[in-house]
């Protein structure tokens, strides 16, 4: 664990290196803003923090490729995979330290949207316990989002693939939970199928997050659908210590 | 201090490796020779546990490099062909990291970090990033980052390529400082380098060891190189005396000056005997004998004939 933890201290020190960060953080506070804020005034003049964590899932589907396409690709790219696969560290420790440093990121992110519910404080009574909640389980769904993109970026080793590739992933998995599909595959496929598509959408945990409401299977599904991506991580990375 | 064994390597279905088997005593500094393509970076690969081998053995201090990997990494300084460099960080910032991932303790860290930068003479440079260094710095750092937890044997991937001959020698200087304390093997294009600072050469090609032993010991296995020899005497005559008295060799005239004429003297097939034959057929005409000298086999010949050879039947298959 404690290479895991000299991994995640690096990373996220690299984060705050890059310029890329500065600006995909800046963007994206921005982005889910004014999108909040607007619509809400266009809804009804009515801001609240229901919006906000409406827009989040989506918002992270189009940003969150940008960030995690260069995890493992640009360390092929510019050969410190090798070094990095021949520091005396388990792979698994790797992908964890990597993760965790993303996660971290985000949760920085998030942070700094802390102005809209503040603000929203000022002019009217906001109940906080739902919005935290609200937020650590944004901050889980984007976790396993990350899960997704670092996948894909230890697949390729150029990072526009990468982006392209879990950006698809993400909406594919995203839609497999959205009403209109299901009814339209309805007809397609067993219904049992459907179920497990269903299921594996993060989709419906959406819902249960803007109202802040949360439950115990949120937290062992996104739990879930992380262990699965991070661990297929570990195995790519492993399969090319075989193939070279 | 490293065992191969029949070592088998292969992408898809190209076969990198062989089977190659050679062993390396502590403190031994090996040269690892070979044209591109050779197997010379498969090998090192294997060794430092970033590729597992199709076949075979290896083991580094006793350690089984598939089955122990982690103690394997352990022991090992690694730089990889091109010198991998996170860019954006400080030097002091990247040997810290590279001293804390490889498990350095916290009390020992600035003196190892401090050991590392003062061997590859980094002083001047610790605050700076990396991305700012020049080619030679940035090779020191990536040697720095190699021997910060002072492993037994240090592994390194063509430490010369792309450096000036100043920075070359400096690197090579420092490899020289670090066989004192190491089991080193180096790969390389540059044979001269491997004459000065390595005291075993192995060479490689097409995923198999053709040579292994020490500079001496290559260079002799050559047959004798030409015969130079300067004379003062009638030309015409030189060489016809010479083609009687030794029979199936071939005289060239390299250089004429003032009254002395250089001749190359080829002996393919003469004997082993012909700088005396050659000497007493100069003083029985009454000629001047100025310069008698036996061309020495390079490293550089040895190389060519054990690795270009093969190179034309692969091309013809």
């Amino acid at each position: 664990m404690r290479e895991s933890l000299v991994i995640f201290r690096r990373e996220l020190k690299g984060y705050f290196y890059s310029p890329i960060a500065y600006v995909f953080g800046v963007l994206m506070t921005g982005v889910l803003l004014f999108l909040s804020v607007s619509t809400s005034l266009v809804q009804g003049a009515q801001a609240s923090m229901q919006t906000f964590f409406g827009l989040l899932p989506i918002v992270c589907i189009v940003f969150l490729p940008g960030l995690t396409m260069r995890l493992w690709a640009e360390e092929r790219k510019m050969g410190t995979l090798e070094l990095l696969m021949t520091f005396p560290v388990r792979i698994s420790h790797l992908v964890l330290g990597k993760f965790g440093a993303s996660v971290a990121f985000l949760a920085f992110v998030l942070l700094m949207t802390l102005g809209l519910p503040l603000t929203l404080g000022v002019y009217g009574r906001i109940d906080w316990s739902p919005v935290l909640a609200s937020y650590a389980a944004s901050l889980m769904f984007a976790g396993s989002f990350v899960a997704v993109g670092m996948f894909w970026s230890s697949m390729t080793r150029d990072q526009i693939v990468a982006m392209l590739l879990s950006l698809v992933s993400l909406f594919l998995l995203y839609l497999l939970g959205y009403p209109i599909i299901i009814e339209l595959l309805t007809g397609w496929m067993p219904a049992w199928m459907i179920d497990v598509l269903n299921g594996i959408s993060p989709y419906k945990y959406f819902e249960s997050i803007g109202r802040g409401v949360l439950d115990t299977r949120d937290f062992v599904y996104f739990a879930c659908f992380c262990g699965f991506f991070l661990y297929a991580n570990a195995l790519v990375l492993q399969s090319r210590r075989e193939k070279g | 201090m490293i065992e191969v064994e029949q070592l088998e390597k292969s992408y898809g279905f190209a076969r990198a490796l062989k089977g190659i088997s050679f062993s390396v005593q502590k403190g031994e500094v090996i040269g690892f020779l070979g044209p591109n393509g050779a197997g010379k970076s498969t090998t090192m690969k294997i060794l430092t546990g970033y590729l597992l081998p199709s076949g075979g053995k290896a083991s580094v201090a006793g350690f089984d490099v598939v089955e122990q990997s982690l103690a394997v990494r352990a022991r090992i300084g690694y730089l990889p062909e091109s010198t991998p460099l996170y860019a954006e960080m400080r030097v002091d910032e990247y040997l810290m990291f590279c001293a804390e991932i490889r498990g350095v303790v916290g009390g020992k860290r600035k003196a190892a970090i401090q050991r590392a930068v003062e061997l590859c003479g980094l002083q001047r440079v610790t605050g700076k990033n990396i991305v700012e260094l020049s080619k030679g710095y940035k090779q020191r750092v990536g040697l720095a980052q190699a021997i910060v937890h002072e492993p037994p044997v240090l592994i390194l991937d063509e430490p010369t390529s792309g450096l000036d001959p100043n920075q070359i020698v400096e690197v090579r200087k420092l490899i020289e400082r670090l066989g004192s304390e190491h089991t080193v093997i180096l790969s390389t294009h540059y044979l001269q380098e491997v004459e000065k600072s390595c005291s075993r050469i192995i060479i490689v090609n097409q995923g198999q060891i053709v040579a292994d032993g020490t500079h001496d010991e290559l260079v002799a296995k050559r047959p004798a190189g030409a015969l130079r020899a300067r004379v003062r005497g009638p030309e015409v005559q030189v060489i016809a005396q010479c083609g009687e008295l030794l029979p199936g060799i071939s005289v060239a005239v390299e250089s004429r000056s003032a009254d002395t004429v250089a001749y190359h003297i080829d002996v393919s097939s003469g004997s082993a005997l012909i700088e005396e034959t050659f000497a007493r057929l100069v003083i029985k005409n009454g000629w001047d004998l100025l310069e008698l000298q036996r061309e020495r086999a390079s490293l550089e010949d040895v190389f060519r004939e054990l690795t270009l050879g093969s190179e034309k039947e692969a091309v013809h298959a």
